[in-house]
């Protein structure tokens, strides 16, 4: 996976009824935009780093969700 | 498999400063039930919503304690290359559910029991392919040759799909 500051990532819901997860990436530890990342929950305001598994994805800064 | 193929959540850490409460919000926010806690890329503790139930809140801890006085330490790693195997002796013999994944001994993941009932689930047509040819054929009619005769068998009406063992999928 690769993210820039400003992208958000969404993280699948893993049961049924279970929202999606949205967070911000506001820094990138890896090389060439690979993780982890420094990511903020919307809702709260809290930091915590990011370690994508195959339940994420990037949606680049700008771009709404479908 | 390698594990880290069968690591399928995201893996979420804080650093052992955070609060409880800091942590409690983390794990609400992203979903997850257990938070990686980690300094300087190395996981030093693993703190699950259980843990924050026993040891921070049961007792009356203040919310505003460090994370790193109610986490779990040290922790269970699992090289993120290794066979899935690897993983499956190491929730055997630490009896836990959870299993820090590290690569050059840095954190890059977590992996669960159920990451690990996912595949196995998966895996059970394939396992269960000999046994169901067993149990078809040891339930057939046999020819009763006794006196030569061959009792009429009716047909079942449907068809029974066998393999024989060891055939592939």
């Amino acid at each position: 996976m690769q993210a820039a500051i400003g992208d958000r990532i969404v993280i699948k819901g893993h049961h049924i009824g279970e929202p999606d997860r949205d967070c911000e990436v506001l820094e990138v530890r890896g090389a060439d935009g690979g993780p982890p990342y420094l990511v903020r929950w919307e809702q709260d305001g809290h930091e915590a780093l990011f370690f994508p598994g195959s339940d994420a994805a990037v949606r680049p800064y700008g771009q709404t969700a479908t | 498999m390698r594990i880290i193929e069968a690591t399928r959540r995201s893996g979420i850490a804080i650093t052992p400063d955070k609060t409880v409460r800091g942590a409690a919000l983390v794990m609400e926010q992203a979903g997850v039930g257990a938070l990686a806690i980690i300094d300087a890329e190395r996981v030093v503790g693993i703190v699950t919503d259980r843990d924050l139930v026993r040891r921070a809140v049961s007792p009356g801890l203040p919310l505003d304690v460090r994370i790193d006085s109610v986490m779990t330490a040290p922790v269970v790693t699992v090289d993120a290359d290794a066979d899935l195997g690897e993983a499956v002796a190491l929730f055997r013999s630490h009896k836990v559910r959870r299993l820090a994944v590290v690569r050059n001994e840095k954190f890059v993941g977590m992996i669960t029991v159920d990451d690990l009932l996912i595949d196995v689930i998966a895996l059970l047509p394939d396992l269960l392919r000999p046994v169901r040819s067993e149990i078809f054929k040891s339930s057939a009619p046999r020819s009763d040759t006794s006196n030569g005769l061959t009792p009429e068998i009716e047909s079942p009406g449907y068809q029974i799909e066998t393999a024989e063992q060891g055939e592939g999928p």
